[in-house]
């Protein structure tokens, strides 16, 4: 009776006028600023902050939360047309939407980005309401040990990522993991591997590592390939029919990624990076063809497409109802909670439930305006393809060294974004993937503070992560998902 | 050939590690806790070294076709550094000269290095972009991007 009670007043708020406009700004503003290679949610979220100083919460958090989907939709695009994804959260998707583009299917690429978004967002957000109380407690009652089985089952995924080496993927891994270790320990205040530079005690910012390894190691691919006129030749998008074999196609992983990305946004940590290289990897070892992944599957478009925005719902469930961010992007929104004097948590529901069922409903109306706005927005949108390369690149360049200012006011950031770019440019030469490097920069903080918070429940005793039966099955998911690379290469050894 | 240029690597990431694993040999200990912060890195550390070691040993998953694709010719590497060369100068300056000064050399001459000839859009775009971005930071959104020598 509370929930229809609080539904109920949620619609309310966001069926006013205010409401509904403020899910249109939001919305609109999160899909341009998303679009722009380089430019994902956080920057997005982050630019709104000021904009929302003084505003009524529940209108603010209408407002971000369409800042926040908005953004990874238009991420999506960037990532098919462009091959640019400004959040790691879409990064999966340009693995089978840019192959598309290139084959002169943009159009159909961005028609499928949009239907498995709205799809993935709009169950996401029923299961939100429905399961929101249930599935918090179950986050709840993960402790570190489960917390770092399942990060450790992140990373181990990406070893088979890759689809040249699984040994360069862990690597690249590994390295993502050194780089966060750079800073103050948060536990012991330690200053690590910061050679006396005060720039560098607080360690890297993700956004920093993001465009770096991602939009300028883009652009140094744009600069070699500015004579290369084939975006041009892809002017025409394409149409954006898709037939109903299509549809069939789409039909099996829509239904599977919606639930699977909800509840990877769900559990703290994971989020939308995790459930979209998850989904994505799932349908990739499940397919009949596997071999068709890669270069313009459309079920390796729709699964981290559904998944991805069913997880950026998902994870307003324990931003909003234990205070834990799920991702670096919530964790901007928890800022802004907190700019706004609320206290997310348990407590919010009492204190606040228009907050929280507000939020709600206003994303029915959002997921439905993306898909509004964006299906017959499409053709337009896709002449970002149309933009002279020479001019793309500076304007790429300057929106990434915008971004990064705008966070951090320093300098000193700039240039690592630079030394960012160099790497991803040689990851890239070198055939090193960068998606383990990020994911593994995202989770890394998270997974050291568990494991050693797990370590000193135990008194250094390893022996505490075999007494979570939750965690030997993350941990034995992680081992299958280890070997399997290595079983494969055999294999084709073999057949050769 | 292939192999040497994974070998290199394997070599290039043995040498980082072990540059690592010095540090974090060297950090302080921290006595209230069971674990200290040295746990992580030196773990990490080990592995690079062992996965470095399975670098150098396997080197067998890069094509010919692969190379030659991502191979940079002499001229090709010189446009990036003058490129690299640019971003270096407009990072330097930003703070210097103001954002909108630089932002709008860096965006004329860039494109125009870069080989787009048309001046009046190219004017217009590297004049426009960064103007409008400024005021919408600035003024809009109270973000202060650094003014430089310009008195707005």
């Amino acid at each position: 009776m509370n929930a229809m009670q609080g539904l109920l007043q949620g619609f309310q708020i966001a069926f006013s006028l205010e409401g509904i406009m403020f899910v249109l700004i939001g919305v609109a503003a999160g899909t341009l600023i998303g679009m722009l290679p380089g430019l994902g949610p956080i920057t997005a979220i982050a630019i709104m902050i000021p904009m929302i100083y003084g505003m009524d919460p529940t209108l603010a958090m209408v407002l971000m939360a369409g800042v926040y989907y908005g953004a990874v939709f238009g991420g999506s695009t960037a990532s098919i047309l462009l091959n640019a994804p400004g959040i790691s959260g879409t990064v999966a998707t340009a693995f089978d939407g840019y192959p598309m583009a290139q084959q002169g299917k943009a159009g159909q690429a961005l028609a499928i980005a949009a239907i498995s978004s709205f799809t993935g967002g709009t169950v996401s957000v029923v299961l939100l309401m429905l399961f929101a109380p249930a599935l918090a407690s179950v986050a709840v009652s993960f402790g570190p040990v489960e917390y770092f089985a399942l990060m450790f089952m992140g990373l181990a995924a990406i070893s088979s990522l890759s689809e040249g080496s699984a040994i360069k993927a862990l690597i690249s891994g590994v390295l993502g993991l050194m780089a966060v270790t750079i800073g103050i320990d948060a536990q012991t205040g330690t200053p690590r591997f910061t050679f006396g530079n005060a720039n560098l005690l607080e360690g890297i910012d993700f956004l920093v590592v993001a465009l770096g390894l991602f939009a300028i190691a883009e652009v140094a691919f744009l600069v070699k390939n500015r004579n290369d006129d084939s975006l041009s030749k892809t002017q025409n998008i394409g149409s954006l029919k898709l037939t109903k074999k299509d549809f069939k196609e789409m039909r099996g992983p829509l239904l599977r990624h919606s639930p699977l990305g909800f509840i990877m946004g769900v559990l703290p940590g994971a989020g939308a990076t995790v459930a979209s290289f998850i989904s994505y990897i799932t349908e990739k070892r499940f397919a009949k063809k596997p071999d068709e992944f890669g270069k313009g599957a459309i079920k390796g478009l729709v699964a981290p497409e559904t998944s991805n925005n069913a997880a950026t719902s998902g994870a307003f469930v324990p931003l909003l109802s234990l205070g834990i961010p799920g991702s670096g992007t919530t964790a901007v929104m928890l800022g802004a909670l907190l700019v706004l004097g609320i206290n997310p948590g348990p407590l919010l529901f009492q204190d606040h439930p228009d907050v929280f069922w507000g939020v709600v409903a206003s994303m029915y109306i959002g997921n439905l305006f993306l898909l509004v706005l964006n299906l017959p927005l499409i053709p337009y949108i896709a002449k970002i393809l149309k933009i002279p390369r020479p001019l793309l690149i500076s304007l790429v360049v300057m929106f990434c060294i915008i971004g990064v200012y705008s966070i951090s006011f320093n300098v000193f950031d700039l240039y690592l974004l630079l030394i960012f770019g160099v790497i991803g440019y040689l990851f890239r030469i070198y055939s090193f993937p960068a998606p383990p490097f990020i994911l593994a920069f995202v989770l890394g903080g998270m997974m050291e503070q568990s494991l050693r918070q797990a370590l000193t429940i135990s008194n250094g005793n390893f022996m505490i992560f075999l007494e979570s039966p939750i965690a030997i099955g993350l941990f034995a998911v992680s081992i299958l998902s280890f070997a399997f690379p290595f079983f494969r290469n055999r294999k084709e050894k073999k057949a050769n | 050939m292939l192999k040497s240029s994974d070998r290199k690597i394997s070599l290039v990431l043995i040498a980082l590690a072990v540059g690592y694993l010095i540090l974090s040999y060297q950090l302080p200990p921290y006595p209230f806790v069971p674990v200290d912060s040295d746990l992580m890195p030196k773990a990490l550390g080990y592995l690079l070294i062992i996965l470095a070691i399975g670098l150098f040993f396997s080197g067998k998953n890069e094509s010919e076709e692969d190379k030659q694709e991502n191979a940079t010719s002499k001229s090709e590497l010189l446009v990036l550094l003058t490129v690299t060369a640019m971003v270096l100068l407009y990072i330097f300056m930003l703070e210097v000269l103001g954002f909108v000064i630089v932002t709008v050399l860096f965006v004329f001459f860039c494109s125009w290095f870069l080989g787009y000839k048309n001046f009046k859009v190219n004017a217009a775009v590297s004049i426009l972009f960064p103007v409008i971005l400024y005021y919408i930071f600035n003024y809009l959104l109270q973000i202060t991007l650094p003014g430089g020598i310009l008195p707005f």
